[in-house]
């Protein structure tokens, strides 16, 4: 299978970042214990004058790759690697996730000409994608008032500007990301993402999403340096129950900083590949 | 006698307070312009409050040395305010290159590809940009593009060693003015559909500053040894977008059949791709 992935910016992170990870290294991920999600209002978190936790920082998602949903990965682990996306969650007792037969049929397909995906294409990955991007490689930038968290994500230069009022979405407007509404529920961010226009792919393993697609995420801080992330995918007519999503992300070390991801601008791959693979080269009918 | 007497008193007595109202009101005036207008203030308390969408209201983005009416598009005067000519200083080699861009402007200007515009260039697109802000903590995100800068604290050395799209800012508060310091620019970027253009080299140090409830001043001074005799200036406005429920849009750009990108307004039912699962394979659009 072949991935055409634009990485064409991504040495220049891995380099930024090689300290980071190191620093992040001091034990595998996968021994640590999960976060527990406290129902009791945790004191000891930073907090925004309203009262609510303070998000705000730089943000790594702490395990896991992008071949796959990563499905009930409690610890980072991605569990559906194993079976590269198979609709039964791959072992590894995570959630089982299931196409309806027409859309495992499509996934199939996807599977076989996954240099289709879209993000390979320099186009917005969709929500949860975003967040799910290769551990380690892209952070997010949380920007934080009494009105809005700001998401501003390294890869793809992808940005939401979640207001927090739980206002409703809108009628005719359908985003590779969606419309992103959000609400504090005690202490976690909930946020509700609907007008999707159909064309985001979940990962690379062909495993997609269509217009119909819902998506509700908690932001849960449980301790200064750690975001508990949790997304329930719904989308009716691709899967037959919704998917559960969950890992973390970890704060980056104050000195490191996002730089920017440029992806059309450098783009390279495209040209070598020919039009069958859906390189730059089009059969001209 | 008396009355007669009195009435040159009473109308110079009158005329004294027109004045006097008058000189008021100038002196009044005289202060109101040398005393800058005072943002709000953050939650903090301190740092003065950007937070909005904000748009220019001119069309420099053709041309920042000013240019004449077109089809759909207003004439504009040119956003250059030093040199006092309106002019990019350019050394005679680079306008050379310059002119060259602007014959071929129709398939070379970068944004046509939708790559980010760069700085100063997003910043007077016929597009909004919010400014995000926290006690702290500083973005502009651009709707052209999904374009954003991360605003970092100038007590941090610049990463200026590789060259980006949006370059890398570094910023302090002089009072309640902005100053960001830009480096790190490539060498394929445009100011305009004109084919004005900078290299690798460029600095540039940007003012922002509030001169009422609604209006931003911006300015950018810009220094390239490479491309031009001395530094130059532009300054614009950027003014406050009040509707209510405005909001950044998402503007991405969608390939055509033969491989150009267009933008694809999130209201354009083009935009929605239909659970026909195999019209992925076609062509987006016609």
């Amino acid at each position: 299978m072949k991935f055409v992935h634009a990485y064409h910016s991504r040495v220049l992170l891995i380099a930024a970042l090689a300290s980071s990870l190191i620093a992040n290294s001091s034990g595998p991920l996968s021994a640590q214990a999960p976060p527990a999600r406290s129902s009791v209002q945790n004191a000891s978190l930073p907090r925004l004058p309203g009262g609510h936790p303070d998000l705000q920082g730089l943000w790594l998602k702490s395990a896991g790759g992008f071949q796959g949903l990563f499905i009930g990965s409690l610890d980072g682990t991605n569990f559906a690697a194993a079976g590269r996306g198979r609709g039964n969650g791959g072992g590894g007792g995570g959630t089982a996730y299931e196409y309806t037969p027409e859309a495992e049929a499509e996934r199939l397909d996807r599977l076989r000409r996954g240099y289709e995906d879209p993000e390979a294409r320099c186009h917005l990955p969709g929500v949860p994608r975003a967040l799910d991007q290769p551990a380690g490689l892209y952070p997010v930038q949380i920007i934080q008032d009494e009105k809005y968290v700001a998401l501003l994500h390294e890869a793809m230069h992808d940005v939401r500007i979640v207001p927090t009022d739980n206002s409703p979405h809108p009628r005719s407007y359908w985003a590779w990301d969606g419309d992103s509404r959000g609400r504090w529920e005690a202490d976690t961010l909930v946020v509700d993402v609907s007008n999707f226009n159909g064309r985001t792919w979940l990962d690379m393993a062909g495993n997609f999403v269509d217009e119909n697609e819902h998506v509700v995420e908690r932001f849960t801080l449980v301790d200064l340096d750690t975001i508990l992330y949790e997304a329930t995918v719904t989308d009716p007519t691709v899967f037959v129950k919704p998917i559960q999503m969950r890992f973390t992300l970890k704060r980056v070390p104050a000195e490191q900083q996002i730089l920017e991801y440029s992806c059309l601008e450098g783009e390279r791959s495209l040209q070598h590949y020919t039009e069958e693979d859906g390189g730059k080269k089009r059969r001209v009918k | 006698m008396r009355t007669g007497a009195a009435r040159p008193a009473f109308f110079s007595a009158a005329v004294a307070c027109i004045l006097a109202v008058v000189a008021l009101a100038a002196a009044a005036q005289t202060s109101k312009n040398a005393t800058a207008f005072s943002p709000a203030r953050l939650q903090d308390g301190k740092t003065p409050d950007f937070r909005g969408l904000w748009q220019v209201r001119d069309t420099a983005y053709v041309n920042i040395e000013g240019h004449p009416a077109e089809k759909g598009i207003a004439a504009s005067r040119s956003i250059i305010v030093d040199p006092s000519n309106g002019k990019i200083p350019y050394k005679p080699d680079a306008l050379a290159k310059r002119q060259e861009n602007y014959r071929t402007r129709a398939a070379s200007d970068p944004s046509l590809k939708c790559y980010q515009a760069g700085v100063p260039r997003a910043t007077y697109l016929p597009a909004p940009l919010q400014i995000l802000q926290s006690p702290g903590n500083l973005a502009i995100v651009y709707q052209e593009n999904h374009a954003f800068r991360v605003f970092q604290p100038d007590t941090r050395p610049h990463f200026d060693s590789a060259d980006f799209w949006m370059g890398d800012t570094r910023y302090r508060w002089e009072g309640d003015t902005l100053i960001s310091d830009v480096v790190a620019l490539t060498d394929e970027l445009w100011f305009d559909q004109a084919g004005n253009f900078h290299s690798a080299d460029v600095h540039i140090v940007e003012r922002y500053r509030m001169t009422g409830a609604d209006t931003l001043e911006y300015e950018a001074r810009i220094e390239d040894a490479v491309v031009y005799s001395r530094p130059w200036t532009l300054r614009t406005v950027l003014y406050r977008i009040k509707e209510p429920g405005a909001r950044i849009i998402e503007d991405e750009c969608l390939e055509d059949a033969n491989g150009v990108r267009h933008h694809i307004s999130p209201d354009d039912p083009r935009n929605l791709l239909k659970s026909d699962y195999s019209r992925w394979k076609k062509p987006a659009q016609k």
